[in-house]
C-alpha cells in the first residue's frame, strides 16, 4: 500500500512523492468503487481531500508558525466541504466557526504574542526551532508505522462492514424525525393550508405524530379546545389522512439535536465540566502574571509619590 | 504479521463485492483514508516540529482527522451520533487550546523561546 509521508529537506521531491502516493491510493479507491459500482465519481471529493491534505502537509512543513496556521485554516475549510458532501450541514458551519474563527484566531494571536520581535536589521530572520526538524526520520518511521497500522485496521474492517442495503434497511426513514416535531409540521401544514386552525395532528403513545415518512401522509382530527391539550380534546370522528408537501423534511439540525439532547444529554454535562475545568485552568496559569502586575503597579505608584514628595521638596 | 500482508492483498483485490458503497461512488474508504493520512501527518508534524505551537497545532490536525473519520461513519450507518460526538470532540479541543495555549504564553514569558528542547528539564 502506498502510503508515504514525507518531512523537510528535500522539500519539493517529498513533497510530490506524498501528494503522489496520496493521489495513487485516492484514485485507486475511486476506480475500485467504480468498477462496483459504476457512475460518476464525486469531483468535489478529490478537490476537497486533495486541499486538506496538502494543507496539512504544509502546516507541518512550513517554516513560519503563521503560515502554518493559515494553513491550517485551510484545511478546516476543506474538511469543512467534506462534511458538506457527508450530509453534515450542521458539522461543517460549526466547524467553520469554532475552529476557523475561534480556536485558530486563539493560535494566531498567541503565535504573535510569543515570537520574538525581531529587530531592525535583521527583519526575516526565522528562529533556529523553526528550521530545524527533530529526530526527522524516526519520526517519519513512526508516522509511517502508524499509517500503515491505520489503514489495514481500517481497510480490512471496512470490507467487513455490513453493506449499505443492510444498513439503508436497518436505519429509520430520515423523515421519521417529524414524528417528533408537533408544533413544526403543524405550522407548515397550517401555512400551506392543509387544515385549518382548529385541526391537530392526532397524537399516538408518548407525543409521537401518527405520521407516516414513508408513505408521507399525517392523520389529523378537530380539537375541542384549541388552547388545551389536543392529545386529549380530539373531537372522535372526525380524522382524515393528508399528504405532507414535499418540502417538509426532517433538516440535519433538527436531527442532531435531537440525538444530542435526547440520547446523550450527559455529553453536555461531560462537555460543560471540561469546558469548566479548562476555564479554571487558564485563570489558575494566568493568575501569577496579574500578581506580578499589580506588584509592578505598586512598585511604579510608590515611586511616583516618591518623585512627587522629592519634587514638592 | 502474515495475515495482515494477507489482508492488504485481500484489499488490493479488484473483486470485492461487499464493499461499502452507501455514499455513492465515494464509498466509506475515501474518507477513512483521508483521515488516516492527515492522523498521520499529524503525528509526524507532532513528532518533528520544535515550535511548541506548531505541535498543538498539530494534536488539533489529529483531532480533525478523527471528526472526519466521525462524521463519514455518521453518513455510511444513517445515524447521527456520529455528528453528536464530533460536537463533544470540537469542546474537548476549545478546551484543549486554551489550556495549551495558556500554558505556551507562560512557558515563553519564562524562558523567551518556543522551543521545546529547551524545557527537557521538564521531564520530571
Amino acid at each position: 500500500m502506498a502510503l508515504p509521508r514525507k518531512r523537510v529537506n528535500p522539500q519539493i521531491i517529498g513533497g510530490l512523492v506524498a501528494a503522489i502516493a496520496g493521489g495513487l491510493v485516492l484514485i485507486g479507491l475511486g476506480i475500485r468503487a467504480r468498477e462496483v459500482e459504476g457512475g460518476l465519481p464525486n469531483l468535489y471529493f478529490y478537490v476537497f481531500a486533495a486541499i486538506a491534505l496538502g494543507a496539512s502537509l504544509r502546516v507541518i512543513t512550513h517554516q513560519r508558525p503563521v503560515y502554518a496556521a493559515l494553513y491550517f485554516i485551510l484545511t478546516i475549510l476543506s474538511s469543512a466541504g467534506l462534511y458538506l458532501i457527508l450530509a453534515a450541514e450542521f458539522m461543517a458551519f460549526a466547524l467553520i466557526i469554532i475552529y476557523a474563527g475561534a480556536i485558530l484566531i486563539t493560535y494566531l494571536f498567541v503565535i504573535m504574542m510569543a515570537t520574538q520581535s525581531p529587530s531592525e536589521e535583521e527583519v526575516d530572520v526565522l528562529a533556529e526551532y523553526d528550521l530545524q526538524a527533530r529526530e526527522p526520520l524516526a519520526a517519519v518511521f513512526a508516522g509511517f508505522l502508524i499509517l500503515g497500522a491505520l489503514s489495514v485496521m481500517i481497510f480490512t474492517g471496512a470490507s467487513k462492514l455490513p453493506g449499505s442495503e443492510e444498513i439503508r434497511a436497518q436505519a429509520p426513514h430520515p423523515d421519521h424525525m417529524l414524528q417528533l416535531l408537533p408544533r413544526r409540521v403543524e405550522r407548515v401544514l397550517q401555512d400551506e393550508g392543509l387544515i385549518s386552525g382548529r385541526e391537530r395532528i392526532v397524537r399516538e403513545a408518548r407525543g409521537v405524530l401518527s405520521l407516516d415518512p414513508e408513505a408521507r401522509t399525517a392523520i389529523v382530527a378537530r380539537t375541542v379546545d384549541v388552547d388545551g391539550d389536543p392529545a386529549g380534546g380530539f373531537i372522535p370522528g372526525s380524522e382524515r389522512e393528508i399528504a405532507l408537501p414535499d418540502h417538509l423534511r426532517a433538516r440535519n439540525v433538527e436531527s442532531l439535536a435531537y440525538d444530542f439532547l435526547n440520547r446523550h444529554p450527559m455529553t453536555i454535562e461531560i462537555a460543560g465540566v471540561i469546558l469548566l475545568m479548562a476555564m479554571l485552568g487558564a485563570v489558575v496559569l494566568s493568575r501569577r502574571q496579574v500578581d506580578i502586575d499589580d506588584e509592578r503597579k505598586r512598585q511604579q505608584a510608590e515611586r511616583r509619590l516618591r518623585d512627587a514628595e522629592e519634587a514638592r521638596l | 504479521m502474515v495475515s495482515t500482508f494477507a489482508s492488504m492483498a485481500d484489499f488490493l483485490a479488484p473483486a470485492q463485492a461487499s464493499f461499502p458503497e452507501a455514499m455513492g461512488s465515494v464509498t466509506l474508504a475515501h474518507y477513512l483514508f483521508v483521515s488516516v493520512a492527515m492522523f498521520a501527518m499529524g503525528l509526524i508534524g507532532f513528532l518533528t516540529r520544535r515550535n511548541l505551537i506548531i505541535m498543538f497545532l498539530c494534536t488539533e490536525m489529529m483531532f480533525q482527522a478523527a471528526g472526519i473519520a466521525l462524521i463519514a461513519f455518521s453518513r455510511f450507518y444513517l445515524h447521527h451520533t456520529g455528528q453528536s460526538f464530533v460536537i463533544f470532540v470540537l469542546t474537548v479541543a476549545a478546551a484543549e487550546a486554551a489550556l495549551a495555549l495558556a500554558l505556551v504564553v507562560l512557558l515563553f514569558r519564562g524562558r523567551e523561546s518556543l522551543n521545546a528542547d529547551q524545557w527537557h528539564s521538564l521531564k520530571g
